[in-house]
């Protein structure tokens, strides 16, 4: 039947292609940004279905030590993998958590804009995510040298 | 006029190229990158030689077939020719033999280049990153380290070791005047010695594409004598000094206290993060963002407050400032000496 090889190559290219865009983004001058106006903010596709926004949010959520307290293992409420978060999953209730509710850490004052708009985006996929996957997660980043683990992710 | 003039310029681009450059592996200043410059000249010399004699070959060939043109105007080797097949045997002899010359320096190069120098060589780290160098030396009174970014410093004649690793993607150091490249790669430890002859500043460059800016992930190299690399590794090893002056001191407050913090250490503050590149004697090195910009205070400001303008997709971020915070903030980062 190749007829339906064809086809099924050229679906196999269309979802290549759609790969491609998942991961888009433009390189140069940052305008300023604010934080979201609410749940239904249209920022937020460009964040949370872009690959390259959430992982960059996955990124500065290591380098920052949020994975100290939210690990994968994390008990009780710190943990970010269940489906219930006590203060709201809304788009605009993250963010709004992550910048003022930590207390002393005045994560609002200390992390521009743009990389909390990130963070929650990667935030919100943790509970989507299988576990399998997350643990593959932190093992990429744990790798980005922190401390004594200074050459990248070294597998058990 | 124009033609001939573009005609040189390959002439002048090569003699531009031996004049001794801070990144040139043809003015070699240090014994590993010298060993290599010996290799080049031998293959050089080698390949030159054989590109000679197959072109004067193909010249007699042509001129053979002009003069030997049978009655159909065919080129023709009736009856055989007897030079012309002890010529053929000799010509693969000579391969073979360049070959052998060949392999034979290259191996002897490598055996130099990867033969184990003197055993109490100075202990450096360099790490690969997105698109910095993290370096940290081996604190000869303590045994911890003492970091820095974006600024090898070398002894004059005594042999350096540098551990390469990587924090996320494959990157390559290169010193062309100093050293052969090698590859850090994540999750594995590859050594290189470093030997140099000469003093002076050279330039380094990540030599495996890692990501947008890998062009702008360069590396300032000194070489200095033992005394005055000492002096300076007892410098890198202090901690910041807190500035009297009262803008400084502001400046110092938004660093440690602000954005800053977040990812950079300085060492002697409460700025203790481990994402960026540690700032303790900032505005002691000689460029800004891995060889991107000059250091100067306008260059320091206008990177602050725009990162993603002057080396797009870097991972700094920009950071809202007013501009007399952001002034305070350059002010104090060039005061870190």
């Amino acid at each position: 039947m190749p007829g339906n090889r064809s086809s099924s190559f050229l679906v196999l290219c269309a979802f290549a292609l759609a790969g491609c865009s998942a991961e888009s983004r433009t390189a140069g001058a940052d305008l300023p940004q604010t934080p979201p106006t609410g749940a239904q903010d249209p920022r937020a596709a460009r964040y949370e279905r872009n690959a390259y926004q959430v992982a960059q949010g996955g990124r500065y959520f290591t380098w920052y030590g949020c994975g100290g307290c939210h690990g994968s293992d994390a008990a009780g409420a710190l943990n970010l993998n269940g489906k219930l978060w006590a203060h709201g999953s809304d788009l605009d209730r993250v963010y709004r958590f992550i910048a003022e509710g930590h207390g002393d850490a005045r994560y609002g004052e200390r992390i521009p804009v743009e990389q909390l708009w990130q963070i929650t985006a990667y935030v919100r996929t943790l509970p989507r995510l299988k576990p399998e996957k997350r643990r593959r997660q932190d093992v990429d980043q744990v790798g980005e040298a922190q401390g004594d683990n200074w050459t990248g992710p070294v597998l058990p | 006029m124009t033609l001939r003039r573009l005609a040189l310029l390959p002439a002048v681009l090569a003699l531009s190229a031996c004049e001794g450059g801070f990144q040139s592996p043809l003015a070699p200043a240090g014994e590993q990158a010298a060993s290599i410059h010996s290799l080049f000249c031998l293959m050089m010399a080698v390949c030159g030689f054989m590109y000679l004699l197959v072109l004067a070959g193909l010249g007699i060939g042509l001129l053979r077939a002009r003069r030997r043109r049978g009655e159909t105007g065919e080129p023709s080797i009736d009856p055989a020719d007897r030079g012309l097949t002890r010529g053929l045997v000799a010509w693969a002899a000579l391969i073979v033999v360049g070959l052998t010359v060949l392999i034979t320096g290259s191996f002897l190069v490598e055996r130099t280049i990867a033969g184990a120098r003197s055993r109490d060589a100075l202990e450096v780290r360099v790490t690969g990153h997105q698109w910095w160098w993290r370096i940290q030396y081996r604190d000869p009174a303590t045994g911890g380290w003492i970091e820095t970014a974006n600024e090898l410093h070398l002894p004059l004649g005594q042999t350096t070791r540098v551990a390469l690793g990587s924090s996320d993607v494959i990157h390559s150091f290169w010193v062309p005047n100093i050293a052969q490249k090698l590859d850090l790669i994540p999750g594995r430890i590859n050594r290189v010695d470093l030997t140099p002859t000469r003093a002076g500043w050279f330039r380094g460059q990540c030599a495996e594409f890692c990501g947008i800016q890998h062009a702008h992930m360069a590396l300032d190299v000194k070489v200095d004598t033992p005394e005055a690399f000492a002096r300076w590794l007892a410098g890198q090893r202090r901690p910041a000094a807190a500035p009297a002056d009262p803008v400084l001191a502001r400046g110092r407050e938004i660093v440690t206290r602000g954005p800053c913090a977040m990812c950079h250490a300085i060492r002697g503050t409460q700025a203790v993060g481990r994402a960026g590149p540690d700032l303790t004697h900032f505005g002691g090195r000689r460029s800004v963002a891995a060889g991107t910009l000059a250091m100067t205070r306008g260059a320091v400001q206008g990177w602050i407050t725009q990162p993603q303008a002057a080396k797009p997709g870097t991972m700094m971020p920009p950071v809202p400032l007013s501009p007399a915070d952001a002034d305070a903030v350059s002010r104090y980062l060039m005061d870190l000496k």
